[in-house]
């Protein structure tokens, strides 16, 4: 890894091909060495720690989706200015007698002024032909200068909803890019987003359905009065966007609406109210559901407890808990006139690694998370008007 | 509801990308609990299936088998046996006993009527206290001389319909039969206590996950169907080689031969999923009707050719992989003068407008260099070799190889220039499921007892297909029957078949692949 001297693509480009061609003479097994690109993953960090961690999930991402990870190291308020840069392959171990496959990285560190020219840096620099997802890890995804202008060149955003700090502001962010990314127009596509928040809360969606894949419990499923969503705070931060991405996507398959100013604030809990169409008493009937987002303990965060219940009539209970820190999930179905069927199984957070591979398999929207991120946002805009101080 | 056809009931949570439909509670029958199949192959799958959240909470099993064992003494050989075959090891304590707690044991032997009546009892009882509503698969892993017997026992009690709206399927392992005649009785037994709905025919090989990307591959993209014909194709080479010998099924084996063995099962389908044309829907029945119209489009084979268009081979001792093997003759459970083929190579063509007089070229064996299973589709060579200063005097032709294992993946072999030099070179762009698609295949067993249990049978056998294949190798078996005796053993263990097998193919001018 070579830091070059003078940074254009030209420069960097015939860096790679040299790069290329020595690992190929000098293959530590004898084995032949594949290059392999399927994408274009353009991250942007903006200190050496977050740099390094996505350096660690594009090296992982090779076993997946092998790439060229750009990755752009912004620092616009450090000097001097100057702008570095520098290539490395990204190679999987492989057994003997075993092809290494390979990805490569390009890493550009700017740091001053200069750091406005880093995208046209990265427009040039881009593998032909391939798709193009641009990562903005940290809180303020929107802000970001490069979002614009690479917004005529990516299929996707990816975005960390566990990352914001302003989750009522956000959330109506993400909502609103979702709906227009405001791609310029001539653009050929229209930009997907992709959250790691949701695709975090994908093996919850997936236990939570699979209470309903028995026929004879299917029903119950339209009669839910209480929801209580569990989740462990990031650090001191409250964020409750894990619970409200669930309840957006359970009023989203549901068709449940919200009240307007049903939302309490009970300390750190949360309280909505939701009206879901009624069930055998009558097509004006309000039935309503009431959702309860709590911070709890723990060492892992995330959501820790989703629970689902019926109260009114047959009383039915299904809930999904976090048993331990090693990822096991005991998940129970308590139905009267059924005996209860408890079962342990294994829920292991994703890593960093294992979510942002998930997103890339995707080759177009996610419909259910537009779906569930619009409601969301009504949610927490609601919060939002209870959040502002009195006399305002 | 108990015809096996999936519940058209839609769970909205299901509604978007990502998430697997998971079956509904049900219990599996294990017929033959004490036996291989179940500690090797089939717990374990199921255990994997629990771990990765793709069975429902309820889901249980019950063993059903002579041995005097109880719940807790079957829970803790499974849990040894998850332990020594799982591809996720070492077995999680705490899921184990979670998944274990849906363990049974039904102690009965195969003819005992009243061990039936009980398991009606004892099925009914699991259902009420793990709500399994009435759910049933029958797994038959038992010899299969006791097939017709289990078969009819439970349609006796009652057992081949469920309870209330439940329903229930029957799982049937390989051997279907072991000829035509045999075969035809076999579904006969079955079809007179089961629908054709109910019944999953299993040949693991359609569990695999690059014998279903076949199908995605040659349906999925564009380049290749158009090429894909005797217009481009000069021929085809099935292989599915064996490094092991035969042993301690050499009872069994000894009975069977390659071709009933391997050819009749996993090389047929693998034959008819390279040939078939684009069924009309990637659903059970369609998928099915373009497999046996291939079958029917294969040339029949007369006893009287049976010997021209098949060659046959028994090893004898060797060494495979600097290991000494015994000979097959040596071999626990088999003749000193068996006349049992270990390997097995034949001529095949299909004779429609796609295929015809493009030959496919099938070959399995027992105790070869190296376990390997591949398709290779061989292109016609450029008409004239252009290139007349080179240092070669022909170019290789494309070969399109299809891996199934050891690594699965997809070679295609082309001509290239050497940089630099006048030479032309065969180089491969290889495709490895490994490398690409960072996730672990699931066993073949894992997705086909879901398949199951979510009512597919896409990937199982159909009554038509398993009676077509029977219907072209029984002529040969009838032909090497009539025959003199073979002067076996022919190859020795560790060699790539007999001397026959290569100039059988040479005949027509080509050679087998070295794999």
């Amino acid at each position: 890894m070579n830091t070059l001297p003078f940074v254009d693509s030209a420069t960097i480009e015939s860096e790679l091909q040299r790069l290329w061609q020595e690992t190929a003479e000098t293959s530590a097994s004898g084995e032949a060495v594949t290059r392999a690109l399927t994408l274009n993953l353009i991250a942007r960090a903006t200190d050496p720690a977050m740099a390094e961690r996505i350096s660690a999930v594009a090296r992982d991402l090779v076993a997946s989706h092998p790439n060229r990870t750009l990755l752009a190291i912004c620092r616009p308020e450090e000097t001097p200015p100057r702008i570095e840069a520098w290539v490395q392959a990204n190679c999987l171990l492989s057994a003997p007698g075993v092809p290494q496959v390979c990805g490569e990285q390009i890493s550009i560190d700017a740091r001053g002024p200069v750091t406005a020219q880093i995208a046209s840096l990265i427009l040039a620099l881009l593998a032909p032909d391939l798709p193009v997802v641009l990562w903005l890890p940290g809180p303020a995804p929107f802000d970001d200068p490069l979002l614009p202008r690479l917004l005529g060149v990516i299929d996707r955003l990816i975005i960390d909803s566990r990352d914001l700090t302003d989750p009522a502001r956000d959330l109506k962010r993400m909502a609103v890019f979702d709906r227009d990314p405001g791609t310029p127009v001539g653009a050929s596509r229209r930009v997907a987003l992709s959250d790691l928040g949701w695709a975090a809360l994908t093996p919850w969606r997936e236990l939570t359905a699979q209470f309903f894949d028995t026929r004879p419990l299917l029903p119950h499923l339209r009669r839910l009065d209480q929801v209580e969503i569990g989740y462990v705070p990031a650090g001191e931060r409250l964020n409750p966007v894990p619970g409200l991405l669930i309840t957006g996507w359970l009023a989203a398959c549901l068709d449940w609406t919200p009240l307007e100013d049903a939302v309490s604030i009970e300390g750190a809990t949360l309280r909505l109210h939701l009206r879901r169409p009624a069930v055998g008493v009558g097509p004006r009937a309000i039935r309503l559901v009431t959702i309860i987002i709590t911070p709890v303990g723990g060492a892992t965060p995330g959501l820790a407890s989703l629970r689902l219940r019926a109260l009114d009539g047959v009383t039915a209970d299904f809930h999904v808990q976090r048993t331990d820190d090693q990822g096991h999930v005991l998940t129970s179905a308590e139905v009267a006139g059924h005996p209860p069927v408890r079962r342990l199984t294994r829920c292991v957070e994703p890593s960093l690694a294992e979510l942002v591979a998930a997103e890339l398999r995707l080759l177009s929207r996610d419909a259910m998370f537009s779906a569930a991120l619009q409601r969301a946002a009504i949610f927490a805009a609601r919060l939002s008007y209870l959040e502002e101080p009195a006399g305002r | 509801m108990s015809d096996g056809v999936a519940t058209s009931l839609e769970n909205p949570l299901r509604a978007g990308l990502r998430l697997w439909r998971t079956p509904e509670p049900c219990i599996m029958v294990i017929f033959g609990a004490s036996g291989d199949l179940t500690s090797r192959k089939l717990v374990p799958a199921l255990y994997n299936l629990a771990r990765e959240r793709r069975l429902p909470g309820g889901f249980s099993v019950v063993g059903f088998a002579r041995r005097d064992w109880d719940d807790a003494a079957f829970r803790q050989i499974l849990l040894e046996a998850v332990n020594a075959n799982s591809r996720t090891r070492p077995v999680e304590q705490a899921l184990w006993a979670s998944f274990a707690e849906g363990i049974f044991y039904h102690r009965a032997s195969f003819d005992d009527p009243a061990g039936y009546a009980r398991l009606a009892e004892r099925l009914a009882a699991i259902d009420a206290a793990r709500d399994t509503g009435g759910n049933r698969v029958f797994y038959l892993a038992t010899p299969p001389e006791a097939y017709p017997e289990i078969i009819a026992r439970l349609g006796d009690h009652g057992l081949n319909r469920s309870p209330g709206d439940g329903w229930t399927r029957i799982i049937i392992e390989k051997p279907f039969g072991r000829d035509l005649e045999s075969a035809r009785d076999l579904n006969r037994q079955v079809l007179a206590v089961f629908d054709e709905r109910q019944v999953y025919r299993i040949d693991h090989y359609l569990g695999k996950e690059t014998v279903q990307n076949l199908l995605v591959f040659r349906f999925a993209n564009g380049i290749f169907e158009p090429i894909w014909n005797r217009r481009y194709v000069d021929h085809v080479q099935i292989t599915v080689a064996e490094s092991l010998g035969v042993e301690d099924r050499g009872g069994y084996y000894d009975r069977a031969g390659a071709l009933r063995d391997m050819i009749q099962n996993h090389l047929t389908q693998l034959l008819t999923l390279t040939a078939m044309e684009p069924p009309v829907a990637y659903d059970a029945d369609a998928v099915r009707d373009e497999k046996v119209k291939v079958l029917r489009a294969i040339r029949p084979i007369a006893p009287a050719e049976a010997e021209r268009f098949t060659v046959r081979g028994q090893y004898g001792p060797g060494s495979v992989s600097g290991r000494l093997m015994r000979g097959y003759r040596e071999e626990r459970g088999v003749a000193p003068d068996s006349q049992t083929e270990t390997y097995v190579a034949l001529k095949l063509f299909v004779e429609n407008w796609r295929w015809a007089g493009v030959p496919f070229y099938l070959r399995s064996g027992k105790a070869l260099p190296r376990r390997v299973s591949e398709i290779a589709i061989q292109f016609r060579s450029v008409p004239t070799l252009l290139f007349a200063d080179t240092p070669v005097n022909e170019i290789e032709p494309n070969v399109l190889a299809i891996r199934i294992q050891p690594d699965e993946g997809i070679t295609l072999k082309f001509s290239s220039k050497v940089p630099g030099q006048a030479q032309i070179r065969p180089v491969t762009m290889d495709f490895r499921y490994g490398t690409s698609f960072g996730v672990a295949s699931p066993e073949a067993y894992e997705r086909l007892l879901l398949d199951c249990m979510l009512g597919d049978s896409t990937l199982f056998t159909r009554r038509d297909e398993v009676e077509a294949s029977w219907a072209l190798l029984t002529p040969i078996l009838e032909g090497w029957a009539a025959g003199p005796p073979q002067n076996f053993p022919n190859y020795e263990a560790g060699a790539w078949g007999p001397a026959a097998a290569d100039a059988f193919i040479a005949r027509d001018g080509r050679a087998w692949r070295r794999l």
